[in-house]
C-alpha cells in the first residue's frame, strides 16, 4: 500500500511540472527560437555524451519540453544509455532571478558480462538563477530516483550462483542527490553553458564512485 | 497553455508510473541477488570461533601438517583458491575460511572491522583446526591473503613453520597504495572503468545493507577480467560472495592507519616462499623483490604463463603447485 502510495505521488507530480536536463537561458526565453538542439558532454556516473531535442511551448509560464539520450563512453557505446522525457518550466521571477522545477522521466539501461539491468525513475531538481539576456548563473538541487528495475543475469554469474532471481525489483533500488552550480553565454543563435557539482546517495552519507558530476553543452536554436 | 496534445504526454507518464506498482522481488532480500551467508543458511560448512560463524572447510587427515589458506580482496572468498585442495592428497590438513565480513560468512557493521580482529580471526581458525600443539601450521595467501599472513606473522613470528605468499600488494601502506593504483590504472572513458561507476545510478545501498553492496561489488569483478586490466588473468574468477562492507572498512583504515607489518619479521628466520606472476604487469620483479625484501630469508619465484590469480587457473596452477609442495616438504 506504501508502495502504491509512493508511485501515485510520483504519477500525479510528473504532470504537474515538465522540464528537460539541458540548461537554457531563461532571461533571454521570451525571445528565443521554439526548437533547439543540444548536445553536450557530460560526467554523470561515467564520461557521457548526449543529444537533445528541446520544444518551447506557446504557454503563459515559460515552458520547455525536452527528449534526450545520453550513453557513457568505453567499446561499447549501445549496452549502456539513458534517456530523458520531461520539461522544465519556469514558475516566477523577481527582476532577474528565475525559479525553474525540472521533472524527467527515466529509462536507463546498464551491462556488463554478469548483468544487464533496465531502470525506470524520476529525475526532479530546481533551479535559481540570475538570467541576463546575454548570460546566466545559477544553483540547482535534485534528486534521481531509480524507481523499479529489472535485472537479468548472464550464464557465467549464473555459474557463481545458479539460485540468482531475475526478474523485476522493486520498490525503489536506488536514488542520488545531486546539487552544483550552472553558468552560460547566449548568442542569436546558439548558447554555451557548463555545469558542475557534487553527488551523493540517498542515504546522505555515500557518495557514487564517480561522485561528482559535471556537463558542457551547446544550444543550437532554430524556427 | 498546454495543448490537447501535450496532455497526452502526462497521461502516459501517469499510466507507466502505475504500472510501475507491480510486485516486485526486493534486493534486500540475501537470497534474491547474494546467496546466503552461514547465519541463514544453516546447510554451509561452518565454524563458530571469535564470537563469530565463518563459512570454512578442512580437506584431509586432521592429523597432517596444518596449511591454512588466505584468500584475498579484502572481501574476496575463498572459491578461486580451491585447487589448494590438491595438497590433501599430497600429506597436508588443508583449511578454507571466508574471513570475517566475506564469501559466505557472517555480515558486521563496517566500524566493526579492524587489521587486529583479521588476526585475532585467523588465530582462532587455527586453534579450531589445530589437533595438537606439536601440529606444525604453515599460511598460504594470495594477495589481500599475503599481506594479512605477514600481519599475523608479524604479530606471532614463532607461531608458524612457513608461509607462501602470492603477490601481496605490500607490507607498508605506501607499497600497497602504489601497487592497488597501478592494478586499477584504467582509462577513464574506457569501457571497464564504466562498468564500474554508471551501475551507482541504478543500485545504492546505505553502509548496512549488504546485499545490495555486495551485489554492486561483485558486479565489479568484471574489470578484473577486462582485456585492458594489466592483473594479466586467464579469465573471470568464479566467487561466492563479495564482501563490500570490509572491502571500505580496511582500506579506509589502510589510509587512516597507514600499517607497517614489517617491525618484527626479522624475527622470522624461517624461509619464505614469495610468488609473483610473469603476467601481471602491475606487479613485477621490481615490485617482488621491494615487498619481499622485509623478510630475512626469501625464496623469490617467478610463475610463468599466468596472471595475478595464478592459483586459480591452469597455467598458473601448473607452474606454481610443484614448487610450492617442494617448499613446504623442505621445512
Amino acid at each position: 500500500m506504501k508502495n502504491i502510495k509512493y508511485c501515485l505521488s510520483i504519477a500525479f507530480l510528473l504532470p504537474a511540472f515538465f522540464s528537460n536536463a539541458q540548461t537554457f537561458n531563461w532571461g533571454n526565453a521570451g525571445n528565443d527560437p521554439r526548437h533547439i538542439i543540444n548536445i553536450n558532454v557530460n560526467a554523470e556516473y561515467a564520461v557521457t555524451y548526449g543529444i537533445g531535442y528541446n520544444y518551447k511551448l506557446r504557454s503563459k509560464l515559460p515552458i520547455i519540453l525536452n527528449a534526450e539520450y545520453s550513453f557513457p563512453s568505453g567499446k561499447n557505446i549501445t549496452d549502456d544509455f539513458k534517456t530523458r522525457i520531461g520539461g522544465q518550466m519556469d514558475w516566477a521571477h523577481v527582476g532577474n532571478f528565475h525559479f525553474i522545477s525540472k521533472v524527467h522521466g527515466v529509462f536507463r539501461r546498464y551491462e556488463n558480462d554478469y548483468a544487464r539491468l533496465l531502470n525506470f525513475g524520476t529525475d526532479l531538481s530546481g533551479v535559481i538563477g540570475y538570467y541576463k539576456s546575454k548570460w546566466f548563473i545559477a544553483g540547482e538541487i535534485g534528486f534521481d530516483k531509480a524507481i523499479i528495475t529489472h535485472f537479468r543475469h548472464s550464464d557465467l554469474l549464473k555459474s557463481n550462483y545458479p539460485d540468482i532471481k531475475d526478474g523485476w525489483y522493486e520498490p525503489s533500488t536506488g536514488g542520488n542527490f545531486y546539487y552544483g552550480v550552472q553558468a552560460g553565454l547566449t548568442g542569436k543563435k546558439f548558447d554555451v553553458y557548463a555545469k558542475a557539482g557534487k553527488l551523493t546517495e540517498q542515504d546522505l552519507k555515500t557518495s557514487p564512485m564517480f561522485p561528482i558530476y559535471g556537463q558542457f553543452g551547446v544550444n543550437v536554436k532554430f524556427r | 497553455m498546454i495543448s490537447q496534445k501535450n496532455k497526452l504526454i502526462p497521461i502516459a507518464v501517469l499510466a507507466f508510473s502505475l504500472l510501475a506498482c507491480t510486485k516486485g522481488k526486493l534486493i534486500t532480500d540475501e537470497g534474491n541477488l547474494v546467496p546466503k551467508t552461514v547465519k541463514s543458511d544453516p546447510s554451509l560448512p561452518s565454524i563458530t570461533v571469535n564470537g563469530s560463524m565463518f563459512h570454512a572447510e578442512a580437506f584431509g587427515n586432521p592429523s597432517d601438517k596444518m596449511l591454512v589458506i588466505l584468500h584475498g580482496g579484502p572481501g574476496s572468498d575463498y572459491r578461486h583458491l580451491l585447487n589448494c585442495k590438491e595438497l590433501a592428497a599430497h600429506g597436508y590438513y588443508v583449511v578454507f575460511y571466508d574471513q570475517r565480513g566475506s564469501g559466505l560468512s557472517e555480515r558486521y557493521s563496517k566500524n566493526f572491522y579492524s587489521i587486529q580482529v583479521m588476526i585475532d580471526d585467523l588465530n582462532a581458525v587455527i586453534a579450531h583446526y589445530r589437533t595438537s600443539p606439536a601440529q606444525k601450521v604453515f599460511l598460504l595467501g594470495h594477495s589481500w591473503g599475503a599481506m594479512l599472513a605477514t600481519a599475523y606473522i608479524n604479530q606471532y613470528p614463532m607461531a608458524i613453520r612457513g608461509v607462501i605468499l602470492g603477490e601481496p600488494g605490500g607490507f607498508k601502506w605506501k607499497d600497497i597504495k602504489d601497487y592497488v593504483s597501478r592494478s586499477r590504472d584504467f582509462h577513464f572513458t574506457s569501457e571497464t572503468l564504466n562498468d564500474a561507476t554508471y551501475q551507482d545510478q541504478f543500485i545504492t545501498g546505505n553502509e548496512n545493507e549488504h546485499a545490495i553492496l555486495d551485489y554492486k561489488f561483485g558486479l565489479m569483478a568484471t574489470a578484473d577480467n577486462s582485456e585492458d586490466s594489466p592483473i594479466g588473468n586467464e579469465g573471470p574468477l568464479p566467487f561466492w560472495r563479495a564482501g563490500a562492507v570490509v572491502n571500505r572498512a580496511l582500506f579506509d583504515l589502510g589510509e587512516k592507519e597507514k600499517p607497517d607489518w614489517t617491525t618484527n619479521l626479522y624475527q622470522f628466520t624461517t624461509k619464505v616462499f614469495f610468488a609473483y606472476s610473469e603476467r601481471n604487469r602491475a606487479y613485477g620483479l621490481d615490485h617482488a623483490q621491494l615487498v619481499s625484501s622485509a623478510y630475512p630469508n626469501v625464496q623469490l619465484e617467478k610463475i610463468d604463463g599466468a596472471g595475478h590469480d595464478f592459483i586459480s587457473f591452469p597455467a598458473g596452477w601448473t607452474n606454481f603447485f610443484p614448487k610450492a609442495l617442494n617448499y613446504l616438504n623442505s621445512l
